[in-house]
This record gives C-alpha cells, structure tokens and sequence, in this order.
C-alpha cells in the first residue's frame, strides 16, 4: 500500500482496478474492490506498466491491448489489436485482448470514445470512421516509448535501435530487450514528438496478416466465458418472466406456492414504468428499445434449474392491456397495408416530380411487398450479472454496447454513472439484440431487489425469443413508371411499420425503417424522380435493429421489384441492373454485378426446374456512392414441380473498398449470407392477442448444416477505394431477392413476402 | 442424497435433485460452463457431450439417467488435455467459430462422428451435426471436420 501514487487523480486509480477486475481477474472479486481502490496498479511492484488507456505490457512481455469494441463474433475486437500491432510491432503470439471499461470512459472524459464518438463501444463493426488513425498512434506512441527507454539505457542514439517482434535492438553491439522488460522505464517517457504513422504501402501486417480471433483457443476447450458463464461467490440464480403481452402489468402472483421449493429464496416483483433516473444515452441507440421498463417477476434460486422450475409452476396472472387487442398477424398486415394507402406519410426522399413523371410513362409496374417480425434469436439467451449495493453496481454483462449499458444500469439503479462499473464478457451471437440495454435495465432491477448479492438472471429461450426487440414487421407500395426503353424514369414508394425508433430518437430518425429503400442507389440519383414516404405503425410490438436494419427487409422489396422493372421492360436481369448502374459515380457496382455473374455463369444452361437470380444492395451508403459495402448475389436455385424449394449456390461479389484482414471478411460473408438465406426462407413471427407465439427453434426454424448451399465468395468486386467498410450486414439483404428472382424464372411466381417457406411453389 | 458421476475420467459427487438436467449440473452444481445451455428442448445441440461415446443433448438427461461410475460422460472440458484434438487444432486455424457460443457442441458433435466415421462423407456430416449456428459457421464447420478428418488418418497411417 506504499505505493499510492499522488500524482495520480483519485478516478483514474479507481479505474484501473475496475479494468483489472474485467480482464479476467475476477480474483479480485466484488468484495475486495474496495481495498484495491487504494493501489496504484501502475506503480505497484509486479504490476504491469500501463502506456495509456489502450495498453499494458507486463514484465512477461505479454502486450494487453484493451479495446471497446466487444467481441460477438465478427473480429471487431482483435481487428482492433491487429491495428495497434502494425504500429508497435509486437509479437502477435503476445497479444492478449481485455474490454476496456465503460466507467474509466466516463470518468476520464471519455478517453476511448472520442476518436470515434457514440460507436466507440459498439459491438457492431471495426471500420468506424477515426479508429485507424488513432490506434496506429496508440501503436507507433507506444513503440517509441520503449526504443528510447532503450536507448537510454544503453547510451545510444535512438535513431540506431530498432523495435521488432516485441524485442528492441541495438544492432551494432548485439544488445537486445524485451518490450516487456523496458516497459517500467517505457511508460515514463513523455516524447517530445509523437511520431508519424505509417502510410498504408508501409503496412506490414494490416491487409497482409490474416490471423484467427484471439478467443478463439478459449472456445474450443470451454474455457471462453460468455456472460452465462458468469460465476461470483454467493451468486443466485434467477428465472425472469415479463408480461407476456408486451407493455401489459402483473395483476397477480402467488409466491406462496412455491417459497418452500428447494433452493428457493425469493421473488422480484418488478414493476414496469420509467427508471429512477433518465440520463443522456448514447446517440443512434433508440431509448425506445429499452425503456419503458417491462413489468416482469423472477424467481430467485440456489440453481437456475430450481429458479426455472418453481418459476413454471408459480401462480402468476397478467393484465394484457391494450396491446391485446393485435388478435392475429393477418390484423396487423392489415393494418399496415391501410397505412400505405393514407396519405400524408414522412417524407423520406423525394427528387424530382415524381408522381407527374410517373403518370406519363407508357409503362407503369407496381406491386405491394411485406415483411415479418423476426428475433435475433442468438445462440446465447439474453442474460446478465448484477451486484448492487447502497453506493455501487457491477454488472458482468454480453453486451453488444458496453457505453450504453453503464448509462443504463445507472439510471435503472439510481447512482451516479462512476458508481457503476461493466464488465463486459464474451457475446453468444448479438445481430443487434444486445444493443439496446433492456436486458441491462432487467438484471439491474432484479438485483436492486437482493442488495449485496450477486444476481445471475437467465431469460430462458422462450422468454428470449417472446421478450425481443424485433426486426420491424413492413409492408410497402411501390411504383415504377417505366420509359418507352423499360427504363424507370419515376418511382414511388408507401412503407409502414413500426421504425426502430418510432420517431424518438433523432439520429437514426425515421429512416430506420426505409434505410435500402430511399437512400439505395436507385432512389439516390439513378432513378430521376423519386418519393419515398414512410408511416409509423402503432402497435406495442417492441422493435430494434437487426443485422442491416430496414435494408434487410428492403433489399428484399426493392431488388425484387426492380426484377419485376425488368421483366417488365423485357431486358435481362443483369443487363438492366448494369444499364441502371453504368453512370452511377461508384464503379463497385459495376463490378460487383459482372464479377458475381461471371463467377456463378450468368446465363449458362441449366436443367428444368433450375434458374439464377440476381440481386443487388448495399448497407451503409446512407444515399452516397463510394460509401459502405456493395454485395452483389447470383443465386443458383432449383424448384421441384411439387414446390420444393432447393438453394444450390450463392455466388457473391462485394466491394467494401479494402480489407483489413481477407479472412475476417470472408468468415463475415459467409455469415452474412447464411443469415440472409434463414431469414428469407424460414424466419417469422407470428401474433396471437397481442403476444409473440413463437418460443423456440421448433417453432422458429434454423438451417442446420445438411441445408447449406454451396457459398462462393468472390474477391473481383473490390474497387480498392480508400474505405473499409464493414462486411457483416450487407451480405444479408440481397440474398433473398436473388433467390425470389430464381423461383420467378422457374415458377412464374413472383414471391412478394419472406419467408419463402410458407408460398407455396409448386409449378407445372 | 449425493450422486457420484463420471466426468471427463474423474469421479465428482454431486448434491442435487436426481430430476435436474445433467446440463444444468454440469454448469451450476460444477462450474462446468463449456457445455452451453441454447434450447432447453435438444433442437439447438449447444450442449452436446459424449455419454458412452455417444453424443448426447444434456439438456434433456436427468441426473439420475447418468449417475454412477459406469457412466461415462465427456464434456468439451475433457475432449483433450491440451486442446490438442485435431478439431480442435483445425478449429482455431482455419477461424472456425464466430460469436463461438454453440462450438463446444459442434466439436462434440464433430468429435463423435470422426469416431465413428474416421473418413466422413458429406452426407455423413449433415447426419451427425444437426447442431445450430446463428453466425453461419456452417461452410467453415464442414471443412474443417475434413481437415481434422485427414489430419488423423494421416498420423495414424504414416
């Protein structure tokens, strides 16, 4: 204890300690904070040298590098490592990844979300704007720091020393030390100029090095912990059921029944409504998602069998509300496709004059598209981890936005933001769901309930899937007006639904619901006039985003739609979309239409019952070319007469400018697209009196790996433009108009609603 | 009343009623937490493990189906020492898993089949692995129980 560091604020000592207790030192659990509070991690013997915020070398020489990104499985985490590494030129072997601490953000003025603002701490993407150039410097900072601690030592020039492979050198006297070693001295060298980063041509590992995620050696021997994993002494479990309607309220339960289960402690009652306090949450993520509070019960147990077992036979009755009034999903659609109708809808785009060009045109398509509400449904149930005594929370949570959740459990719990500490863990599949912190918000609340004991709160998968916040159900109108050449000179388009925000937040706005409808390159400059209108569909259903919100449903309509433009104009598929595309100011759409066709035969004799389509998106543009990533699919399909529907191929193109690490981008793909292929052929919720009906995987259909198509991922479409653009999202949407468009050129049948499972395709 | 189990070749004793899924002992009553809990109702296969040698959905064995030392019940934690089963090997090289939440099922999945099957077929595959993946591993999964698959043919043929 004798090494207090004055010159240290008192917050920063306080951080270090909640960043130690995140990266798997949970050793120094919950009940020692308060005495570690005191030491100054960074000046104790044996601790590890911290250069800043990002980095920590141990005496080891192991190189910790702590990133806000989360990890749910897209890289996002060890991209960001493999950033740093290009600058400090450690030894990747070395490299061990920690979650950077929400709490040290807020208290030191928010030292990791300023290069990169509100998505600092989101789990989604590694490409956000800003992060390149100011993790580079964290590396080349860093790295100069040891050279000149050895330097130093040696009395040499600093200009003759070298940092390689976590090893500095001095050449001419063959004297050599670890990062590890020279790391004590390192962090107290201020430079009297930061250096310069490296130009791209200079990379040596960025673009080059294609290594696995760096959690991955946990995973495959169980060792990797993912919130569920969470284990504290004195921990209960706890079993959660919210009104199953959502927005409904507990009208009554009978704890009595089951108080004298084994293992059995206790109830939480929590009542729905506003938390105790509202603080600014992280822009472009809707508060809409989390908050209002459910009103939810929990049984509280020694084991979450017990909790889960008492919770089944606990007498429990609830109020529905007005949300019971949804008697069916037919009503729903019903009412969304009125919406479309009225007018009076949010502008969403318009260009030109487009219903006065529209009525002159020779040839007029149109058609009405819809779309169901679909969950997330990741691998992981939502669950979450909270200790909450009279002056501080800790949450050990799967967060997908650990920034968002540490305003959340503040505001649920009434404390003052540095009071709160997350510690994020592992993510079992986000795609969105775990943005929003209503699963925050309810493990908070159970907590509060049982202070001073750490409360485990398991949704199980019925609870999970029948609690989401959903990809928005949509319906649209759309209308081409086409030229005399099949051209479309205007197009109109009515869409309702009920947008991720529902007009609350201002950032998304309300474009959520219409993003791959009037900012897709089409309606972006291509087509001359244009409107695009969006209604708000009132119903409780709880939305939020969902791998490439709005555009996953709308990449389905509008790239079908334009198939039927096609048709139409009785010009081939491809060839219409490259006339459409030939002056648009992005040359990846180009190639990335003729590369997926090349590589997947465009145009090749197929059998009977065989055909390809193609279709084309992008997530991310936001209305502007050479903006976010193109993916082009061509998928090969094969229909029975009887209307069994068989995907052969997926052949996709993309352009996300450049890449990082090839093999990252690839696993995203191919992730992309499978999600893209459940979505459209199987993935639907349906409504019954105002709740979700679907429960589980028997309900809610899965592609197992017997159902895969064959997925080829091509590199031609790459433009090699100055971006790098994520590639998690895009794959998504234009995988179930190629196959639409397929099942046209087989069937006759247009399929104008997802999931294709339930059309039937039979043909003659 | 204590149940004596046989994990991963260790005895452990283990209080609990004998209805309680063997899933949810592994995971509360040991700490076992690479068996992962995904369904509850055997669809999704996260909590595969091997019972005899076969793989099994502890999601929906009791307790007291398992009990005794004869039963002998493996878990990702026990499919080697060292994590040096080629699929797991493989696993970590060819970027297999993503979010890798429901991988500890799949490689006890893969585990049993390469036992069975020492060459599997593709159609062998869509056999053995019914198990889900929501990331989309599936392409990766497959080729990678190919390589494990040569790997060990290779090393117990030259």
């Amino acid at each position: 204890m004798g090494n207090v560091a004055k010159a240290v604020n008192l917050g920063r000592r306080r951080f270090l300690v909640a960043t130690a207790a995140t990266g798997g030192g949970l050793a120094l659990g919950f009940s020692t904070l308060a005495a570690a509070d005191v030491v100054d991690a960074t000046a104790a013997p044996g601790a590890a040298p911290e250069f800043d915020a990002w980095l920590v070398i141990s005496p080891d020489n192991v190189v910790t590098i702590r990133v806000p990104t989360p990890e749910i499985g897209n890289g996002a985490a060890t991209q960001l490592a493999m950033t740093i590494t290009e600058e400090l030129h450690c030894d990747w072997t070395r490299v061990k990844l920690e979650f950077a601490s929400a709490t040290r953000d807020y208290v030191e003025d928010n030292v990791y979300s300023k290069p990169t603002g509100a998505l600092a701490f989101f789990g989604g993407r590694s490409t956000v704007a800003g992060w390149n150039s100011t993790l580079l410097r964290v590396g080349a900072s860093a790295r100069e720091r040891l050279k000149a601690a050895a330097a130093a030592q040696w009395h040499v020039p600093v200009a003759e020393v070298e940092a390689s492979n976590s090893v500095v050198s001095h050449r001419a006297t063959k004297r050599s030390l670890s990062y590890g070693q020279l790391a004590h001295k390192a962090v107290l060298i201020k430079l009297e100029q930061e250096p310069a980063i490296k130009s791209r041509s200079e990379w040596t590992f960025l673009g080059k090095a294609t290594p696995s995620k760096l959690h991955l050696p946990k995973v495959v021997n169980g060792t990797a912990q993912y919130g569920i994993d969470l284990r504290l002494p004195g921990m209960l479990y706890a079993a959660l059921m919210q009104s199953p309607v959502q927005d409904g309220k507990l009208k009554s339960v009978d704890f009595d029944k089951i108080k004298d289960w084994p293992g059995v402690h206790g109830i939480a009652v929590i009542e729905g409504g506003e938390p105790l306090q509202k603080l600014p949450l992280i822009t472009q993520l809707p508060r809409e998602m989390n908050g209002p509070r459910t009103s939810a019960i929990a049984v509280v147990a020694d084991h979450y069998w017990q909790a889960r077992t008492a919770l089944a036979a606990l007498p429990v009755e609830w109020e529905d509300g007005d949300g019971a009034k949804w008697k069916t999903t037919e009503q729903v659609f019903e009412a969304a496709q009125v919406l479309i109708e009225q007018p009076g809808g949010i502008v969403q785009k318009s260009l030109g004059n487009a219903a006065e060009v529209l009525a002159k045109q020779p040839k007029i398509v149109e058609a009405i598209y819809t779309s169901p509400y679909c969950d997330h449904v990741a691998m992981e149930p939502l669950n979450g981890t909270a200790l909450v005594t009279a002056d501080r929370v800790e949450i050990w949570h799967p967060t997908q936005a650990p920034k968002h959740a540490h305003r959340v459990a503040a505001e649920e719990s009434g404390l003052a933001p540095e009071k709160v500490f997350v510690h994020p863990t592992l993510v079992g599949g986000g795609f969105g769901r775990r943005i929003g912190g209503d699963d925050v918000r309810m493990a908070v609340a159970v907590a509060k309930q049982f202070p001073g004991r750490p409360i485990h709160t398991i949704w199980s998968r019925e609870e999970t899937t029948r609690q989401g916040r959903y990809r928005p159900l949509l319906a649209v109108s759309m209308k081409a007006g086409l030229d005399a050449s099949g051209m479309p000179q205007a197009f109109i388009a009515h869409e309702a639904g009920r947008a991720i925000d529902a007009g609350q937040y201002t950032d998304f706005g309300p474009l959520a619901s219409t993003i791959g409808l009037s900012d897709a390159s089409y309606t972006s400059g291509i087509i001359p006039n244009v409107q695009v209108e969006s209604h708000t569909l009132p119903i409780h259903i709880r939305t939020g985003p969902y791998r490439g919100p709005g555009y996953n449903s709308n990449a389905f309509f509008l790239e079908s739609f334009i198939d039927e433009c096609a048709h139409a104009a009785a010009i081939d598929p491809l060839e219409y979309r490259l006339k459409l595309h030939a002056s648009w100011p992005d040359p990846g759409w180009t190639l990335c239409l003729k590369e997926a066709a090349k590589q997947a035969g465009w145009g090749k004799k197929l059998r009977k019952g065989m055909a390809q389509g193609i279709a084309i998106g992008n997530f991310g543009m936001l209305g502007q070319p050479k903006t976010g990533t193109v993916v082009c699919v061509v998928a090969t399909v094969e229909v029975s007469k009887k209307g069994v529907l068989r995907v052969d191929t997926l052949d996709a193109a993309f352009d996300c400018g450049r890449m990082m690490n090839r093999d990252a981008v690839r696993a995203q793909m191919e992730g992309g697209l499978t999600f893209g292929l459940n979505m459209s052929l199987n993935e639907m919720l349906t409504i019954k009196d105002g709740r979700i009906v679907e429960g589980n995987y028997d309900q809610y259909p899965m592609l197992r790996i017997g159902d895969m198509p064959k997925l080829r991922i091509h590199f031609g479409g790459l433009s090699d433009h100055d971006r790098y653009s994520e590639t998690g999202e895009p794959p998504a949407g234009p995988v179930g108009p190629a196959i639409a468009n397929a099942i046209f050129r087989i069937t006759g049948k247009r399929i104008r609603s997802t999931p294709f499972r339930v059309h039937d395709l039979s043909w003659t | 009343m204590n149940k004596t189990l046989n994990i991963n070749g260790k005895l452990q004793e283990v209080d609990a009623d004998p209805a309680t899924p063997l899933l949810w002992v592994l995971r509360d009553h040991l700490g076992m937490t690479g068996t992962k809990f995904g369904c509850g109702i055997a669809q999704c296969g996260a909590c595969t493990v091997h019972i005899n040698g076969a793989a099994t959905r502890s999601c929906q064995v009791p307790l007291s189906a398992v009990s005794g030392t004869g039963v002998k019940i493996t878990t990702i934690e026990g499919l080697s020492l060292d994590s040096s089963h080629p699929l797991q090997k493989v696993w970590v090289e060819a970027n297999v898993p993503q979010c890798g939440y429901c991988q500890s099922g799949m490689l006890m999945a893969a585990a049993a089949l390469l036992k069975d099957k020492p060459k599997p077929t593709d159609a062998d595959i869509d056999a053995y692995v019914s198990n889900i993946c929501r990331c989309g591993t599936y392409v990766r999964v497959r080729a990678a129980i190919h390589k494990a698959a040569a790997m060990m043919n290779g090393s117990h043929h030259g």
